[in-house]
């Protein structure tokens, strides 16, 4: 077999030097045989006609000899190819319609499978990745369905939980990297030591980290990714043990991962101990993980996630029985450690977005594969005959079959080459829209796998196209096909319903794709119109890291956030300024309990979970909030000692319903503490949307004083009579003035934050409107050519019948009644599909009902003009036909 | 001269195994050596020997090279391969225990049933 193969290369890779050498040797046996017949005494011109006569026919045995080689196949090949690629050069309107029809189809599959592959399809670069899992403590009655893992959690499952081989914990944070005056921001995973044990990639110069390295007087230690090796270090091995000073001290070098370590979206190129307290690690805080803390695991062998949610839930009961009152807090909280699976976890948001992009993808590309079945077809009826003659000479069924797939092929192979290069258009199309943000979205590529997806779709495009071709052309007895008419009197039947089908198939498709594309936009647009509650013009809002090793303490810190707004405030065409910890839609939004002073829960109330801020300056002017009660906090209240705080109008409904809000006192965290810990409710603001735009219900804010609410976060929030984007370098200037040592991040307006908060509603509803355009215009494209063909084959019917008495309006209306015919029926079909669709995609949707009757009217009026348009330029052509012409034709 | 016999099917891939198993031959040789060999019993007709060759050599049961033929001619020369050495013994073996059996069995009288 492989011996054949190759004896197969050799002779096709040397084809010239095959043909010759065949050549010389017949040749040679034939002068052998000559001169011997010489000999024994025969003419030499008799001798050398002996000779032939008695070899046999020279063209027959080199076929022959081709054929023991297997070469006759590839020459059947080469010269289909060349037939094929001669059709098609001879029809180039043709050609190049079906090679950019292929192309835009392909290429619009191709981009979104792109994303899809790196996202949903691709395993996470780790051994075994689908044994990895993510576990989450979740309160969904309290309204938080989703917080992190504490670091208490951690050290009471380490080692506890057999189904998993192995544990760990991370936290997503930011460091100040480099010697003074050259310091840079860097993102950075604060991981347990066995981390890289969990994921089963680690250090490949040096070590992980170790158990010591957690406490916070022994955690001066950090790993390179490599990239920020090469970078840095220029890759030299002896960075190992060398110091990188880090938020102002130094931390030593112990270890360098691999090129291609990955952890799911994280751009950290700095890994650092999460190190902590025992007070931290306490029973204390089993429940403050906050959304800042993950767990991960690894499945051990032969445990499922089911086994492993089972042992957690164990463990969880079991640890709460010794505190029977947080044991109700929690059930009332409907409190549940979750286990899922990592990746399906990471991209759980995005699948259903990235199913429908690809679904609504393979609907262009059905419609575009419809349509060039149809031009397809009406080729291949006008050689219909010469099929059959050649049948009927003995050609065979398989090389009828090859000679259509063959030509096909050749269309969507370059069709395929070309959409590549839509595909790659594609992707960076996406990339602006900011895929890159989208979960594992920065892996984005055009690489080989989707090369070998261009190249599989192509062959299999090719293989769909040749079907009706061959169908037309093996269904029709050759007979049946030489005798008919070849006049053109009547078209063939069975192929005109065909391409009917076809044409209602297309009109179909286009109109759930265009309807689809309706309720999308319309979702996309009621979500943009949603008021976020304050007012997102001329905002500008960046985040400044400010670490703890240069601000030890609270004055400190409070002393630069005064300077700051001073400093800001001074500037021309500031209005406001604030600090906040966390800026509403910044995609961070954790939630915390909070206690009410005098409120009791009723039986099986389930304790609220809450946004709380700690605020400084003036951040509800900056941010525009509405005062509807009281006061709004202001930067005194930072420094005063008075505990004062502000709520938003959803939470001072629930608790304090029918009665004012002001005066009352809130404690920060679940109990209700001695009075000297509370904090009295001094101004009441209007509902802002804080996680999303599109949260439906609101879930009560706490704004405590900057200083009072303990977090790292800074977010400064400017108000200014500019463009917000023109006041980033008065930020930046004002920031190094005080502090050259501290980077920004983040630098966007709010409207810019809103906008890339509704990626989930933009992107399907783009790429919607894309694919129904290009569909409308393949729709357009496909009723066109098929009418138009059907009136070129009925000329000679026409004229008779016009020679006979009909007049043109009549032929006009025969035509465009069978066009309406289709459309009815083309439309019929699509609202059953759009209601299909419909109902599947209203995870998508945004307060628009899956069948949207003013997007369905819309759709149907759309595809009727434009189905309508294509049709009235044949029917009015066949209405001019004159018969005299018509009959004297051929 | 002896009365030639007609040849059985797939019996000339197995001539030509012989016939290149004694010394490497070009085309020509091969059926002259089929004709010597098989005392001018067998006679090839000319036009099926090349295309069983192509196919003996697709089957990499013998080599093709280029070489000076007797009268100083360049000519194609095929050698029997390893693989071939071993198809021609199989093939040998097989010939011979069909041959004895048919003869045995055409000898049979009726004494011996």
């Amino acid at each position: 077999m492989l011996g054949g193969v190759r004896s197969l290369w050799r002779a096709l890779s040397r084809r010239q030097s095959f043909e010759a050498g065949m050549a010389d040797e017949l040749r040679f046996h034939l002068e052998e045989y000559t001169q011997e017949l010489i000999q024994s005494g025969v003419e030499p011109s008799e001798a050398e006609r002996r000779a032939r006569m008695e070899f046999g026919a020279m063209n027959t045995i080199q076929e022959e000899c081709r054929e023991a080689r297997r070469l006759h196949f590839f020459d059947e090949l080469g010269r289909e190819l060349r037939y094929a690629a001669r059709l098609l050069r001879k029809s180039p309107g043709f050609t190049l319609t079906a090679l950019l029809t292929i192309a835009l189809c392909l290429g619009a599959n191709l981009t979104i499978f792109a994303v899809m592959d790196s996202i949903l399809l691709r395993p996470l670069p780790f051994p075994d990745a689908d044994r990895l899992v993510t576990i989450y403590n979740s309160y969904p009655k309290a309204g938080v369905e989703r917080d992190g893992s504490s670091l208490t959690n951690y050290y009471e499952r380490r080692g506890r939980i057999p189904a998993f081989s192995s544990l760990s914990l991370f936290r997503n944070a930011t460091a100040v990297v480099g010697e003074p005056g050259y310091t840079s921001r860097e993102q950075v995973l604060q991981v347990t030591p066995e981390f890289f044990a969990t994921l089963g990639s680690g250090p490949v110069f040096g070590r992980a980290f170790t158990e010591q390295e957690t406490s916070f007087q022994t955690d001066k230690a950090v790993i390179l990714s490599d990239g920020y090796w090469r970078q840095h270090f220029q890759a030299d091995p002896a960075a190992i043990g060398r110091q990188l000073r880090m938020d102002g001290s130094p931390a030593t070098i112990v270890g360098i991962l691999p090129p291609d370590f990955r952890f799911l979206s994280s751009e950290a190129m700095l890994f650092r101990p999460l190190s902590s307290s025992p007070e931290d690690r306490s029973p204390n805080n089993r429940h403050s993980g906050g959304n800042s803390k993950h767990m991960i695991a690894r499945l051990a062998p032969g445990a499922g996630l089911g086994l492993a949610q089972t042992q957690i839930d164990a463990q969880n009961a079991a640890l709460g029985a010794d505190n029977p009152k947080e044991q109700a807090f929690l059930a009332d909280a409907g409190f549940r450690s979750v286990v899922a699976g990592l990746h399906a976890d990471h991209v759980a948001g995005i699948r259903p977005v990235l199913l429908w992009m690809q679904a609504g993808a393979i609907a262009l590309l059905l419609i575009g594969a419809v349509n060039l079945m149809n031009l397809l077809l009406v080729r291949a009826g006008a050689r219909m005959k010469e099929i059959a003659v050649r049948q009927a000479l003995g050609a065979s069924r398989l090389h009828v079959v090859s000679e259509a797939f063959v030509e096909t092929s050749l269309l969507t192979m370059g069709g395929g080459l070309l959409g590549l290069l839509v595909g790659a258009a594609g992707i960076r199309l996406l990339a602006a829209l900011g895929a890159d943000r989208l979960p594992l979205g920065s892996q984005i590529a055009l690489d080989g796998r989707i090369a070998a997806a261009a190249f599989l779709g192509a062959i299999l495009l090719g293989a769909l196209l040749a079907a009706p071709i061959v169908w037309l052309n093996l269904r029709n007895r050759s007979t049946a096909a030489l005798r008919s008419d070849s006049r053109g009197g009547t078209s063939n039947r069975a192929a005109q319903r065909l391409r009917h089908a076809f044409i209602v198939a297309q009109i179909a498709l286009a109109f759930v794709l265009l309807s689809g594309a309706g309720v999308l936009g319309l979702s996309l647009e009621r979500a943009m119109a949603v008021s976020p509650g304050f007012r997102a013009d001329h905002v500008l809002t960046s985040q400044i890291s400010v670490p703890w090793s240069s601000y030890r303490n609270w004055p400190d810190r409070l002393a630069f956030n005064a300077k700051l707004l001073r400093a800001l405030a001074n500037q021309p065409g500031v209005s406001a300024t604030g600090v906040v910890n966390n800026v509403p839609l910044s995609g961070r939004s954790g939630k915390s309990a909070a206690a009410v002073a005098g409120h009791i829960r009723r039986p099986g109330e389930a304790p609220r979970g809450h946004f709380a801020y700690g605020v400084d300056g003036d951040y509800f002017a900056a941010m525009g909030f509405q005062l509807r009660e009281g006061r709004f906090l202001t930067a005194d209240d930072s420094r005063r000692s008075g505990r004062v705080c502000v709520v938003d109008e959803d939470f001072a409904h629930y608790y304090w319903p029918g009665s004012s809000a002001l005066g009352q006192k809130v404690f920060n965290g679940p109990d209700v503490k001695s009075d000297e810990e509370a904090f009295t409710v001094v101004g009441v603001v209007g509902n802002v949307k804080q996680a999303g735009l599109t949260d439906e219900a609101a879930q009560g804010a706490v704004y405590f004083p900057y200083a009072l609410r303990s977090d790292e976060s800074l977010f400064v929030v400017i108000r200014t009579s500019l463009a917000p984007e023109l006041m980033a370098r008065t930020l930046q200037r004002t920031v190094r003035q005080i502090d050259p040592e501290l980077p920004l991040s983040d630098v966007r307006s709010m409207e810019a934050r809103i906008a890339d908060s509704l990626i989930a509603y933009r992107s399907p509803a783009l790429a919607a409107a894309i694919f129904s355009v290009v569909a409308m215009l393949l729709t357009a494209i496909g009723t066109y050519g098929v009418l138009s063909f059907a009136v070129t084959q009925r000329r000679r019917e026409i004229g008779l019948r016009m020679a006979l008495g009909a007049t043109p309006v009549q032929i006009r209306t025969q035509f465009l009644t069978l066009a309406l015919r289709l459309l009815n029926v083309g439309i019929g079909a699509g609202l059953v599909g759009a209601w299909f669709a419909g109902e599947s995609m209203q995870a998508l949707l945004f307060h628009v009902p899956p069948l949207h009757f003013a997007t369905l009217a819309g759709s149907v009026v759309l595809i009727g003009l434009v189905a309508l348009v294509a049709c009235l330029i044949p029917s009015l052509r066949a209405a001019r036909i004159a018969p005299m012409e018509a009959l004297a034709e051929d | 001269m002896a009365k030639s016999a007609e040849l059985l099917p797939g019996t000339l891939d197995m001539l030509i195994l012989k016939a290149v198993s004694l010394k490497p031959l070009h085309g020509y040789g091969v059926l002259l050596r089929i004709k010597q060999i098989s005392g001018e019993a067998l006679d090839i007709p000319q036009g099926s020997l090349y295309p069983a060759l192509y196919r003996l050599e697709h089957q990499e049961l013998i080599a093709a090279e280029w070489a000076q033929s007797d009268n100083n001619r360049k000519a194609k020369f095929y050698t029997l391969t390893p693989a071939g050495r071993r198809r021609l013994r199989e093939e040998t073996a097989s010939w011979n225990r069909l041959a004895t059996a048919m003869s045995a069995a055409l000898s049979a009288t009726p004494e011996e049933i």
